[in-house]
């Protein structure tokens, strides 16, 4: 017991030393708020023509999207006729640019057939595009050369080959189990073994090499392939922002489900039934299981490439769109992303990065760090006038405590971008009080137990199982919050739950693996017989 | 054997010997009315004052004035104050790049006349012309997204939290803990509403610690009321009794324990904000400092006197009386540990006399050990002898 006792006090000391010194070798420190260090700020100028309401939807977005690539706590506004960004912790002025060129308009097109976008461009590089389309194609193990008719039946998308190579087989299915939507669905998971025999059949549904489609065109898709996409008919407003996530299907497959805004379902349906009427616009490009004419696709295209381009699978959608497939986890979580972006109703572009200086004037830190240091040596003076020689633990306890919160913080900031902005130096300050609360309610117990006749040695045990008791239970409350508020909210709100995260969970550790055996160690030896504490003298056990 | 038996003859050394016996139930309606005053005052406030939203929140105004050796922030501090403007909530920043050097200052909205002089003024201060000096509106960084979506955690977090002690204590302490922070919350809020703070990021900040803080005081003390709650299981003690030797017992904690909290933010307070001179630590300081103080305050006068009133309407029937006086601070004694009660009468009498009678109060002494041993059902087992 006694070993135990010190090897958890020793293996605590020198773990947070550890970690400390590893932080401090690797210069790895937490990074600071724009309130406290200030940062890069980068310019995003919009197109011509924006209106006011376009650059709050746009100030809105771009910071979705820094907080969904990694940046935090960024300060993004609009400023006359510009969205201003700020970005903390960020140095390099390349990275900042990097990180802020998230604009981008998700357009919805119809896929069509290849003949549509011979008309749109020159003859000579449309005999080329289809050429490599078709090379690509056999090296993706498309068994379909020799037929005459597959210059233009196979499609050369990446749905298409996906279909046949049973790799990335899309379909929209509607959420809600529907009638129309459940003969779809067993069809589309026992693709593979139909799909073989279905290859070679030529179907060849627009053979007429009359364009009949205005404003369609080649796209490249993600693979490197591309595919003929008809005009734009929608864009991806139709999406509500923020809703797509990814799923685990019951066969371990990945699926990608968004919700559709009320203003936005008409004109996804519109689409969507164009493509599964298979109407001109949107023809079929392929054939199903039971060999009849498979829907048509819809093209999902971000900045001209083209990131998907699912089969329509039921003609209105009530809702919600589900993209099932087999992804691999990477391609779903970044088709969400796209989907979650919605649309930029403008495109804006970076114009310039400038410095920013600190936006809380460059001594605030100073004066806070000074004042809580202040307000920590007059805490310990009073536990040390109250508990006499047991505020040594609370001495050795908080020292602990804060290069274990220091640590944490520097690991989190250099593996995340959490800045320490002036709300968490505070937060941290407030941290303080809670976190001597654990050793006041330990002692005040042993004080009772003493003063009611037990010995140092047998109340120790019995107060911290009881402390140990309290203590947790309120911790737990502040952890539930720090992970609810880290999950679900955003911007500064999240930097506050993960510094009170790990200030909650530093106590508790502190508590359990030094506060205890410190003193329960000092409660066996005979460091306190005859010495002072709670304002009573310890008598001998 | 410890002069603990003996009751200390003044207020202060009962209240460090923990020998307390306030009778906080007898005083809860005076912990409500102060409640419900001060919810009437925020809401009387918020309806006629409401909240003073900052920059952050409601955007404003924004120059971009040409930086030089004679301009920079300093400079353009001093301006915006001989105009008439509060720095406080301005937000004043340099911003350089290759090609140029600019001093932003963005303040909350001023009328068009307002605006025209400090454009001047800037001018003038930093020599150029007014043409070089850009103004323009400036929208806020905080959108209603964040907001929308900080409320929708916390509610989910409310929810969680409640089910949380639910499970671990019970449903009436999840409602008297939400109670107290929903108090906390709203003194705060009145606070600001009145004295007209502005409400900045970092204030929402203080809010959310406020509410954790409230949260984690309120559960310590409600961990003290379940476990005596276990110990009279037996004995059909009044929940009012509990609930009183609860507070008594856990009073010195509570005291100890705000010290060490509001230490800490007077500090920030006063050192920080008013010999340091960083303003933008008082908005914290006051927010934190107003929400501790009325964290702990309804952790004793809100959420314990109203887990009593949920409680004493169920289940057992008060047998008597509830103890008040001498008899609770029998039972605050008593119950510290169990199978103490009146153990060490004669060999504690001996060695106090000697010690420090003056410190002593042998009236209440004898009047505590006397009818100690009639809150238990069985005489305590007595101790046996100690090997030498």
């Amino acid at each position: 017991m006694k070993r135990r006792l010190w090897f958890s006090l020793i293996a605590t000391v020198v773990a947070v030393i550890a970690a400390l010194a590893g932080n401090i070798a690797t210069n790895n420190e937490p990074i600071l708020g724009l309130d406290l260090q200030g940062g890069l700020s980068v310019i995003l100028a919009p197109e011509e023509g924006a209106t006011g309401d376009d650059l709050l939807v746009v100030r809105d977005l771009v910071r979705s999207s820094l907080e969904r690539s990694g940046v935090a706590e960024p300060d993004v506004r609009v400023q006359g006729s510009n969205i201003v960004v700020d970005l903390p912790g960020v140095k390099d002025k390349e990275e900042a640019l990097r990180s802020v060129s998230v604009s981008g308009i998700v357009e919805l097109r119809a896929v069509v057939n290849f003949t549509e976008c011979s008309a749109s461009i020159p003859a000579v590089s449309t005999d080329e595009t289809i050429a490599d389309g078709r090379v690509l194609g056999s090296d993706g193990t498309i068994t379909v050369d020799g037929d005459p008719a597959d210059e233009v039946t196979p499609p050369v998308d990446e749905e298409s080959i996906g279909f046949l190579n049973d790799e990335a087989k899309t379909s929209f299915r509607r959420s809600a189990p529907d009638p129309d939507a459940d003969p779809d669905a067993p069809a589309d998971t026992e693709a593979p073994a139909d799909s073989d025999p279905v290859v070679e059949a030529p179907i060849d549904l627009a053979p007429t090499p009359t364009p009949t489609i205005a404003g369609a065109e080649f796209l490249p898709t993600l693979d490197g392939s591309a595919l003929c996409a008809g005009p734009t008919q929608a864009s991806g407003e139709v999406f509500e922002r923020d809703s797509a996530s990814v799923q685990l299907g019951q066969f371990g497959q990945f699926s990608v489900s968004v919700d559709l805004r009320g203003d936005g379902e008409a004109a996804w349906n519109a689409l969507a039934t164009q493509c599964f009427n298979r109407l001109p616009s949107c023809p079929s490009t392929g054939i199903d299981a039971d060999g009849s004419a498979r829907p048509g696709q819809i093209a999902i295209v971000l900045d001209g490439i083209v990131q998907s381009a699912p089969v329509v699978n039921v003609p209105v959608f009530d809702g919600s769109v589900s993209i099932t497939g087999s992804f691999t986890q990477d391609e779903a979580d970044q088709l969400s992303d796209v989907l979650n972006r919605g649309a930029f109703p403008v495109q804006v572009t970076p114009q310039e990065t400038r410095t920013v200086s600190a936006s809380a004037g460059g001594d605030s830190l100073r004066a806070a760090i000074i004042a809580g240091l202040i307000g920590l040596a007059l805490v310990l003076t009073f536990l040390v006038a109250y508990y006499r020689w047991l505020a040594l633990v609370i001495i050795g306890g908080l020292t602990v405590w804060a290069m274990a919160v220091y640590s944490a913080a520097a690991f989190v900031s250099g593996a995340t971008n959490y800045a320490l902005s002036l709300a968490g130096v505070t937060g941290i300050i407030v941290a303080i009080g809670v976190t001597v609360d654990s050793y006041v309610v330990f002692f005040e117990r042993m004080k009772d137990e003493i003063r009611n006749g037990r010995t140092l040695r047998n109340a120790a045990p019995r107060s911290f199982n009881s402390t140990w008791r309290t203590i947790w239970s309120a911790d737990l409350v502040s952890i539930i919050g720090a992970l609810i508020l880290f999950s679900l909210s955003v911007g500064s709100v999240r930097g506050f739950a993960l510094y009170l995260g790990i200030t909650t969970m530093c106590d508790l550790f502190v508590c359990f693996f030094f506060t205890r055996p410190a003193v329960l160690l000092i409660a066996r030896s005979k460091f306190m017989v005859g010495k002072r504490a709670f304002g009573l003298e310890v008598a001998t056990s | 054997m410890s002069r603990g038996d003996q009751i200390a003859s003044t207020a202060l050394g009962r209240l460090f010997r923990g020998q307390t016996a306030i009778d906080f139930y007898g005083r809860r309606r005076v912990g409500l009315v102060i409640a419900i005053i001060v919810l009437l005052a925020t809401v009387g406030s918020m309806s006629t004052r409401g909240l003073d939203l900052g920059l952050d929140f409601e955007g404003g105004d924004a120059w971009d004035i040409p930086a030089s050796q004679t301009f920079g922030v300093d400079e353009a501090k001093v301006v915006l104050e001989d105009n008439g403007v509060s720095t406080n909530g301005a937000r004043i920043q340099r911003r350089s790049s290759d090609t140029n050097d600019l001093i932003t200052v963005e303040i909350e909205e001023v009328t068009q006349a307002n605006a025209e002089q400090i454009t001047t003024a800037f001018a003038n201060a930093a020599g150029v012309g007014t043409d070089e000096v850009n103004f323009s509106f400036t929208s806020s960084t905080w959108g209603g997204e964040i907001t929308d979506k900080a409320v929708r955690a916390l509610i989910i977090f409310l929810i969680v939290v409640s089910i949380f002690i639910s499970i671990r204590f019970e449903w009436r302490m999840a409602l008297a803990a939400l109670a107290a922070m929903t108090h906390d919350v709203i003194v705060v809020v009145g606070a600001y509403s009145l004295f007209g703070f502005e409400v900045t990021p970092g204030t929402v900040i203080a809010f959310l610690t406020i509410l954790g803080y409230s949260l984690y005081d309120t559960i310590v003390v409600f961990d003290r009321v379940r476990e005596n709650e276990g110990k009279y299981a037996g004995v059909r003690m009044p929940y009012e009794d509990i609930v009183n030797i609860s507070m008594n017992q856990v009073l010195m904690r509570s005291i100890n324990t705000s010290i060490s909290s509001i230490i800490p933010v007077i500090s920030l307070l006063l050192i920080g904000s008013g010999l340091l001179g960083a303003v933008t630590l008082r908005e914290f300081g006051l927010a934190l400092l107003i929400g501790m103080i009325s964290g702990i305050y309804s952790s004793i006068f809100v959420a314990t006197p109203l887990l009593a009133g949920f409680k004493s309407n169920v289940g057992r029937k008060a047998r008597r009386e509830r103890l008040t006086g001498d008899n609770l601070r029998a039972a605050v004694i008593g119950s510290g540990v169990t199978g103490r009660v009146g153990a060490t009468v004669g060999s504690a009498d001996g060695g106090s006399t000697a010690k420090g009678a003056s410190h002593d109060d042998d009236v209440k002494t004898a009047a505590v050990l006397e009818p100690a041993g009639r809150l238990l059902t069985h005489p305590p087992r007595p101790r046996k002898k100690k090997r030498r």
